[in-house]
């Protein structure tokens, strides 16, 4: 854990160095995540904060209760403890390049694209896929919606926080590579508050009585990133992987 | 700072993190599933084929042994999304050059192995798989 934030640290500092504006992009590849000096928070023309651009960062992969709030506990069900136990990497649905569903994040670079009547999330990876957030609108009913991977989302502001309420989850995406699971009953709460022009804080709360005892919090910090774009990343194109995955070892 | 200097810093900085003993962070699927620490691997080949894809990046060398008998390995490096961002370029590694790569060996057996470092020809060493944006757990401040 802490080498792995060393290691993030490094290699942030790394492309640091690597990304100058002033030079030519093929000589030096296309490192561009300087860091970004925190100033004020940008604001919309309704005065909303504005949320737009190019992130980095998110909830482990590997281990979502790393990523957990103070205090708070990721206590599994029974059934949910036997479900997670049975489970081997390579049926991650993660490493079959199928959507990593919500909150669950893969560390590669996202987009918030924000408008008054939609907020889009552009993911690079891990899939090339996005989420779809309508703004001040009730939850599709139920029966005219059919279990997703993104579920049905629907904003509003809190303040200065944007808040994503999201129901109608299929059961098949993983929390993380150890394979905390979840049921059709999942809802979940974002809080997105940018909390200056350079970072934005990011809350979960967790809500699954079908897996979970009670509903838990996760966070985490994502950094803007503005001279960065997003890239291709298609999945699917060499997934060599899962066929040589031969050992449950997580 | 002229830019392959630049990039030098930069993937010296970065392959802190690939020192031995230091495995990857891992995105896209578990490592210990796939490959073993305890079985690295150092091979020198000519360049075959390279594979800029994800969702990882791919070299395949042709690795000669003593006897002349030529090997195909194939090397699992990061996405060229993380490599490129990291200051690889399409040029860095090139089919025909030869090169050492250090890794570790595939659990199945195979001539697989997913690469910790790349030594050029011209002795500059550069990472194989660089995966910065993964937080890690990092808490909000």
């Amino acid at each position: 854990m802490r080498t792995r934030f060393v290691c993030s640290l490094a290699v942030g500092l790394a492309l640091a160095v690597a990304a100058a504006p002033q030079e030519p992009a093929a000589s030096g590849g296309r490192a561009a995540r300087a860091a970004v000096p925190a100033g004020p928070v940008p604001r919309m023309s309704d005065g909303k904060p504005d949320l737009n651009g190019l992130l980095n960062g998110g909830l482990s992969s590997q281990d979502i209760g790393v990523n957990l709030a103070p205090g708070e506990q990721i206590l599994l069900t029974p059934a949910a403890q036997k479900l997670m136990q049975s489970r081997r990497p390579k049926d991650d649905p993660e490493a079959n390049c199928l959507p990593a569903g919500v909150p669950r994040m893969a560390p590669y670079p996202w987009r918030i694209v924000q408008q008054a009547t939609h907020v889009f999330i552009l993911f690079e990876a891990n899939i090339h896929s996005y989420r779809q957030i309508l703004m001040d609108r009730s939850h599709i009913p139920e029966a005219n919606r059919w279990p997703s991977w993104y579920g049905d989302s629907v904003g509003s502001w809190d303040g200065d926080t944007l808040v994503v309420d999201t129901v109608g989850f299929n059961d098949r995406f993983w929390f993380d590579a150890k394979g905390h699971p979840h049921t059709d009953q999942l809802h979940t709460i974002e809080r997105y508050t940018r909390k200056d022009s350079a970072a934005l804080v990011v809350e979960t709360t967790v809500i699954d009585p079908g897996s979970y005892a009670k509903p838990f919090k996760v966070v985490y910090t994502a950094r803007y990133a503005p001279k960065d774009e997003l890239m291709e990343y298609i999945c699917a194109e060499n997934n060599q992987d899962v066929t040589h995955i031969t050992t449950p070892t997580r | 700072m002229r830019v392959v200097n630049r990039v030098k810093v930069a993937f010296a900085a970065a392959g802190f993190c690939l020192l031995p003993g230091a495995l990857p962070v891992r995105a896209h699927h578990s490592f210990a599933a796939e490959y073993d620490s305890k079985k690295p691997v150092t091979v020198t080949g000519i360049v075959r084929k390279v594979e800029w894809t994800n969702p990882h990046s791919r070299m395949y060398l042709d690795v000669k042994d003593a006897k002349g008998v030529v090997t195909v390995w194939n090397f699992e490096f990061g996405s060229p999304n993380h490599l490129f961002r990291a200051g690889w370029t399409r040029n860095t590694v090139k089919e025909g050059d030869q090169i050492t790569v250090e890794g570790w060996a595939a659990k199945d057996g195979s001539h697989l192995a997913q690469t910790r470092q790349v030594i050029l020809a011209d002795g500059r060493k550069v990472p194989g798989f660089a995966s910065g944006t993964d937080s890690g757990g990092a808490p909000a401040q």
